[in-house]
Protein backbone atom coordinates (compact mmCIF):
# COMPACT_ATOMS: atom_id res chain seq x y z
CA UNK A 1 0.00 0.00 0.00
CA UNK A 2 1.42 3.65 -0.94
CA UNK A 3 1.69 6.46 1.57
CA UNK A 4 -0.91 8.36 -0.77
CA UNK A 5 -3.38 5.15 -0.16
CA UNK A 6 -2.76 4.80 3.76
CA UNK A 7 -3.53 8.03 4.33
CA UNK A 8 -6.94 7.90 2.43
CA UNK A 9 -7.94 4.58 4.08
CA UNK A 10 -7.00 6.35 7.84
CA UNK A 11 -10.48 8.37 9.20
CA UNK A 12 -10.12 11.68 9.10
CA UNK A 13 -9.67 13.41 12.36
CA UNK A 14 -13.50 14.92 13.39
CA UNK A 15 -11.86 18.84 14.16
CA UNK A 16 -15.62 19.08 15.37
CA UNK A 17 -15.87 18.26 18.79
CA UNK A 18 -19.92 19.32 19.17
CA UNK A 19 -20.42 16.28 16.64
CA UNK A 20 -20.30 13.53 19.24
CA UNK A 21 -20.75 15.31 22.25
CA UNK A 22 -23.92 13.41 23.17
CA UNK A 23 -21.53 9.71 22.89
CA UNK A 24 -19.31 11.14 25.26
CA UNK A 25 -19.50 10.73 29.27
CA UNK A 26 -20.16 12.75 31.53
CA UNK A 27 -18.66 13.54 35.25
CA UNK A 28 -21.46 11.16 36.40
CA UNK A 29 -20.61 7.99 34.11
CA UNK A 30 -16.68 8.22 34.24
CA UNK A 31 -15.75 5.45 36.16
CA UNK A 32 -12.63 5.64 37.95
CA UNK A 33 -10.09 2.67 36.96
CA UNK A 34 -12.37 1.84 33.87
CA UNK A 35 -9.80 1.74 30.73
CA UNK A 36 -10.46 4.00 28.18
CA UNK A 37 -10.93 3.08 24.69
CA UNK A 38 -8.14 4.04 22.49
CA UNK A 39 -6.75 3.52 18.80
CA UNK A 40 -3.03 3.14 17.75
CA UNK A 41 -1.16 5.83 15.99
CA UNK A 42 1.71 5.93 13.57
CA UNK A 43 3.74 9.38 14.20
CA UNK A 44 5.01 10.88 11.39
CA UNK A 45 7.62 13.05 10.17
CA UNK A 46 5.18 15.78 9.23
CA UNK A 47 3.04 15.45 12.19
CA UNK A 48 6.05 16.43 14.49
CA UNK A 49 7.24 18.93 12.47
CA UNK A 50 3.88 20.57 13.08
CA UNK A 51 3.84 20.08 16.32
CA UNK A 52 7.28 21.73 16.56
CA UNK A 53 5.65 24.43 14.41
CA UNK A 54 3.48 25.07 16.68
CA UNK A 55 5.70 25.81 19.72
CA UNK A 56 8.72 27.37 17.92
CA UNK A 57 10.99 23.95 18.24
CA UNK A 58 13.94 24.33 15.87
CA UNK A 59 16.08 21.14 17.53
CA UNK A 60 17.58 19.36 14.47
CA UNK A 61 17.41 16.09 16.20
CA UNK A 62 13.40 16.50 15.57
CA UNK A 63 13.85 17.76 12.00
CA UNK A 64 16.83 17.37 10.78
CA UNK A 65 17.56 13.97 9.71
CA UNK A 66 21.40 13.92 8.99
CA UNK A 67 22.05 15.74 12.06
CA UNK A 68 19.59 13.56 14.07
CA UNK A 69 21.53 10.37 12.87
CA UNK A 70 24.81 11.92 14.21
CA UNK A 71 23.25 13.08 17.59
CA UNK A 72 23.04 10.87 20.84
CA UNK A 73 19.52 8.92 19.73
CA UNK A 74 21.20 7.87 15.94
CA UNK A 75 18.03 9.26 14.24
CA UNK A 76 15.26 11.90 14.37
CA UNK A 77 13.02 11.84 17.63
CA UNK A 78 9.99 13.55 18.41
CA UNK A 79 10.37 16.51 21.43
CA UNK A 80 9.02 14.89 24.74
CA UNK A 81 5.79 16.85 24.82
CA UNK A 82 4.61 15.30 21.63
CA UNK A 83 2.24 13.08 23.99
CA UNK A 84 0.27 16.59 23.81
CA UNK A 85 -0.60 15.23 19.98
CA UNK A 86 -0.64 11.19 20.81
CA UNK A 87 -3.61 12.57 23.71
CA UNK A 88 -5.70 12.87 20.95
CA UNK A 89 -4.85 10.73 18.12
CA UNK A 90 -4.78 7.86 20.41
CA UNK A 91 -8.29 8.01 21.42
CA UNK A 92 -11.65 7.80 19.15
CA UNK A 93 -13.85 10.65 18.86
CA UNK A 94 -16.13 9.60 21.40
CA UNK A 95 -13.45 9.90 24.33
CA UNK A 96 -14.66 12.23 27.50
CA UNK A 97 -11.36 14.49 27.08
CA UNK A 98 -13.10 15.84 23.77
CA UNK A 99 -16.23 17.12 25.74
CA UNK A 100 -16.10 20.75 24.73
CA UNK A 101 -15.98 23.34 27.56
CA UNK A 102 -13.35 20.36 29.25
CA UNK A 103 -10.62 22.57 31.03
CA UNK A 104 -7.25 21.24 31.56
CA UNK A 105 -6.13 22.87 35.23
CA UNK A 106 -2.59 20.83 35.46
CA UNK A 107 -0.69 18.19 34.60
CA UNK A 108 2.74 16.02 35.18
CA UNK A 109 4.72 13.67 32.91
CA UNK A 110 7.40 11.75 33.11
CA UNK A 111 9.72 10.42 29.87
CA UNK A 112 11.51 7.40 29.12
CA UNK A 113 12.29 6.99 25.65
CA UNK A 114 11.64 9.44 23.01
CA UNK A 115 9.49 8.72 20.21
CA UNK A 116 10.16 8.60 16.34
CA UNK A 117 9.06 9.09 13.51
CA UNK A 118 7.60 5.86 12.04
CA UNK A 119 6.57 4.49 15.84
CA UNK A 120 3.07 3.14 15.70
CA UNK A 121 1.95 4.19 19.32
CA UNK A 122 -0.62 2.47 21.79
CA UNK A 123 -1.91 4.07 24.82
CA UNK A 124 -3.30 2.86 28.02
CA UNK A 125 -5.47 5.31 29.75
CA UNK A 126 -8.16 5.69 32.32
CA UNK A 127 -9.88 7.82 35.06
CA UNK A 128 -8.05 7.15 38.14
CA UNK A 129 -10.36 9.48 40.07
CA UNK A 130 -12.65 12.25 40.52
CA UNK A 131 -14.33 14.27 43.22
CA UNK A 132 -15.76 18.19 43.22
CA UNK A 133 -13.92 20.78 44.44
CA UNK A 134 -15.32 24.36 44.82
CA UNK A 135 -18.59 23.41 43.16
CA UNK A 136 -16.34 21.97 40.01
CA UNK A 137 -16.30 18.44 38.61
CA UNK A 138 -12.71 17.40 38.70
CA UNK A 139 -11.01 14.02 36.97
CA UNK A 140 -8.05 12.99 37.10
CA UNK A 141 -6.66 10.95 34.47
CA UNK A 142 -3.71 8.54 33.90
CA UNK A 143 -1.98 7.86 30.65
CA UNK A 144 0.76 5.66 29.14
CA UNK A 145 1.90 5.63 26.11
CA UNK A 146 4.56 2.93 24.35
CA UNK A 147 6.08 2.51 21.01
CA UNK A 148 6.10 -0.75 18.84
CA UNK A 149 8.41 -2.66 21.03
CA UNK A 150 6.62 -1.96 23.88
CA UNK A 151 8.86 0.53 25.51
CA UNK A 152 7.06 3.06 27.82
CA UNK A 153 7.68 6.45 25.71
CA UNK A 154 5.91 8.53 28.72
CA UNK A 155 3.50 8.23 31.39
CA UNK A 156 1.47 10.79 33.09
CA UNK A 157 -1.62 12.43 34.93
CA UNK A 158 -3.72 15.53 35.05
CA UNK A 159 -7.03 16.84 36.12
CA UNK A 160 -9.35 18.53 33.92
CA UNK A 161 -12.32 20.57 35.27
CA UNK A 162 -15.76 18.56 33.80
CA UNK A 163 -18.20 20.89 32.01
CA UNK A 164 -21.68 21.07 34.05
CA UNK B 1 24.39 29.13 29.76
CA UNK B 2 26.62 25.94 29.61
CA UNK B 3 25.46 23.60 32.42
CA UNK B 4 27.58 20.72 33.66
CA UNK B 5 25.97 18.92 36.77
CA UNK B 6 29.07 20.41 38.86
CA UNK B 7 29.30 23.15 38.30
CA UNK B 8 25.12 23.91 38.58
CA UNK B 9 24.40 25.65 41.64
CA UNK B 10 20.96 26.20 43.59
CA UNK B 11 19.36 29.66 42.16
CA UNK B 12 20.99 29.72 39.27
CA UNK B 13 18.36 30.38 35.80
CA UNK B 14 17.39 29.47 32.95
CA UNK B 15 15.39 31.25 30.03
CA UNK B 16 13.26 30.13 27.88
CA UNK B 17 11.94 31.60 24.73
CA UNK B 18 9.44 34.56 24.26
CA UNK B 19 6.07 33.58 22.76
CA UNK B 20 3.60 35.96 20.59
CA UNK B 21 0.32 34.54 21.33
CA UNK B 22 -2.36 35.20 18.36
CA UNK B 23 -5.09 33.81 17.33
CA UNK B 24 -3.24 32.28 14.69
CA UNK B 25 -0.55 30.63 16.92
CA UNK B 26 -3.77 29.06 18.94
CA UNK B 27 -4.92 27.90 15.61
CA UNK B 28 -1.69 26.31 14.56
CA UNK B 29 -1.55 24.53 18.16
CA UNK B 30 -5.23 23.37 17.30
CA UNK B 31 -4.02 21.52 14.13
CA UNK B 32 -0.67 20.31 15.84
CA UNK B 33 -2.22 18.93 18.48
CA UNK B 34 -5.56 18.02 17.22
CA UNK B 35 -7.02 19.47 20.43
CA UNK B 36 -10.12 21.55 18.76
CA UNK B 37 -11.69 21.91 22.62
CA UNK B 38 -14.28 25.34 21.34
CA UNK B 39 -12.46 27.47 24.48
CA UNK B 40 -9.54 27.89 21.79
CA UNK B 41 -11.62 28.77 19.04
CA UNK B 42 -15.05 29.79 19.36
CA UNK B 43 -15.90 32.95 20.12
CA UNK B 44 -19.47 33.02 20.60
CA UNK B 45 -19.37 29.94 22.91
CA UNK B 46 -16.62 31.66 25.18
CA UNK B 47 -18.98 34.43 25.58
CA UNK B 48 -20.69 32.02 28.47
CA UNK B 49 -20.22 31.08 31.83
CA UNK B 50 -18.02 28.43 33.37
CA UNK B 51 -19.59 28.20 36.67
CA UNK B 52 -18.71 31.23 38.10
CA UNK B 53 -15.80 32.09 35.99
CA UNK B 54 -15.92 34.19 32.29
CA UNK B 55 -13.04 33.77 30.42
CA UNK B 56 -14.08 36.98 27.93
CA UNK B 57 -13.05 35.28 24.95
CA UNK B 58 -11.11 32.25 23.18
CA UNK B 59 -7.94 31.08 25.75
CA UNK B 60 -4.95 29.62 24.52
CA UNK B 61 -4.40 25.79 25.13
CA UNK B 62 -2.97 25.37 28.64
CA UNK B 63 -0.73 22.73 27.14
CA UNK B 64 1.41 25.25 24.81
CA UNK B 65 2.43 26.53 28.25
CA UNK B 66 3.41 22.79 29.01
CA UNK B 67 5.05 22.63 25.50
CA UNK B 68 7.26 25.79 25.80
CA UNK B 69 8.63 24.65 29.24
CA UNK B 70 9.85 21.77 27.85
CA UNK B 71 11.30 23.41 24.97
CA UNK B 72 13.06 25.58 27.15
CA UNK B 73 14.41 22.46 29.30
CA UNK B 74 15.15 20.71 26.45
CA UNK B 75 17.30 23.25 24.56
CA UNK B 76 19.51 23.66 27.92
CA UNK B 77 19.52 20.17 29.24
CA UNK B 78 20.44 17.94 25.53
CA UNK B 79 23.81 20.37 24.56
CA UNK B 80 25.50 19.15 27.99
CA UNK B 81 24.43 15.41 27.60
CA UNK B 82 21.52 16.01 30.17
CA UNK B 83 17.93 14.27 29.67
CA UNK B 84 14.72 16.56 30.03
CA UNK B 85 12.50 13.23 32.31
CA UNK B 86 9.59 14.93 34.34
CA UNK B 87 7.68 17.98 34.00
CA UNK B 88 4.83 18.58 36.05
CA UNK B 89 2.74 22.06 35.57
CA UNK B 90 -0.39 24.24 36.75
CA UNK B 91 -1.90 26.74 35.42
CA UNK B 92 -2.79 29.99 37.13
CA UNK B 93 -4.12 32.24 34.55
CA UNK B 94 -5.71 31.78 31.01
CA UNK B 95 -3.67 33.69 28.33
CA UNK B 96 -5.22 35.12 25.18
CA UNK B 97 -4.54 36.59 22.07
CA UNK B 98 -2.57 39.41 22.25
CA UNK B 99 -0.41 38.13 25.09
CA UNK B 100 3.38 37.35 25.31
CA UNK B 101 4.71 34.42 27.42
CA UNK B 102 7.77 33.14 28.37
CA UNK B 103 8.64 30.15 30.39
CA UNK B 104 12.15 30.43 32.87
CA UNK B 105 13.27 28.18 34.88
CA UNK B 106 15.35 28.50 38.28
CA UNK B 107 17.54 25.69 40.03
CA UNK B 108 15.51 24.58 43.69
CA UNK B 109 17.73 20.99 43.99
CA UNK B 110 20.63 18.58 43.30
CA UNK B 111 20.34 15.11 43.71
CA UNK B 112 22.71 12.32 43.35
CA UNK B 113 21.31 9.36 43.45
CA UNK B 114 21.99 4.97 42.98
CA UNK B 115 23.08 5.03 39.43
CA UNK B 116 22.44 9.15 38.13
CA UNK B 117 22.48 12.70 39.14
CA UNK B 118 19.20 15.30 39.15
CA UNK B 119 18.27 18.66 39.25
CA UNK B 120 15.38 19.80 39.93
CA UNK B 121 13.76 22.58 38.74
CA UNK B 122 10.89 25.37 39.37
CA UNK B 123 9.19 26.65 36.18
CA UNK B 124 6.85 29.44 35.53
CA UNK B 125 5.32 31.32 32.69
CA UNK B 126 4.43 34.97 32.94
CA UNK B 127 2.68 37.13 30.80
CA UNK B 128 3.82 40.65 29.34
CA UNK B 129 2.59 41.90 32.30
CA UNK B 130 4.86 39.85 34.53
CA UNK B 131 1.52 37.67 35.61
CA UNK B 132 2.48 34.25 36.28
CA UNK B 133 0.41 31.96 33.78
CA UNK B 134 1.86 28.26 34.85
CA UNK B 135 3.79 27.21 37.07
CA UNK B 136 5.51 24.22 37.96
CA UNK B 137 8.56 21.88 38.76
CA UNK B 138 10.75 19.71 36.58
CA UNK B 139 13.69 16.81 36.47
CA UNK B 140 16.89 16.83 34.26
CA UNK B 141 18.88 14.15 34.26
CA UNK B 142 22.83 14.06 33.96
CA UNK B 143 24.05 10.35 33.50
CA UNK B 144 26.90 9.64 34.99
CA UNK B 145 28.14 8.20 31.59
CA UNK B 146 27.14 10.50 28.63
CA UNK B 147 24.25 8.45 27.71
CA UNK B 148 20.70 8.75 25.96
CA UNK B 149 17.39 7.02 26.18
Amino acid sequence: MTMQAEKSAAPAFETDFWKDANLRKVWDEIVPGVPRKTLPYKLTFEAIALYCKAVGETNPLYLDEAAAKAGPYGGLIAPPSIHILLMFSCTPADDWMRSPGTVNAGQSWSYNVPARPDDTITLQARALDKFIKRERLFVVHDNVFFNQHGDVICSGRGQTIRPM
Amino acid sequence: MTASFDNLKTGDTIDGPSFAVSRESIRLFCDASLDYNPLHLDDDYMKGNFGRTNFGGIIMHGMNNFGLISRMLTDWAMPVGAIHRRLETRWVKPVKPGDTIRPSGIIKAKQVTAKSRWVLIDVIVRNQRDEPVATGEAMVEFPVLAKAG
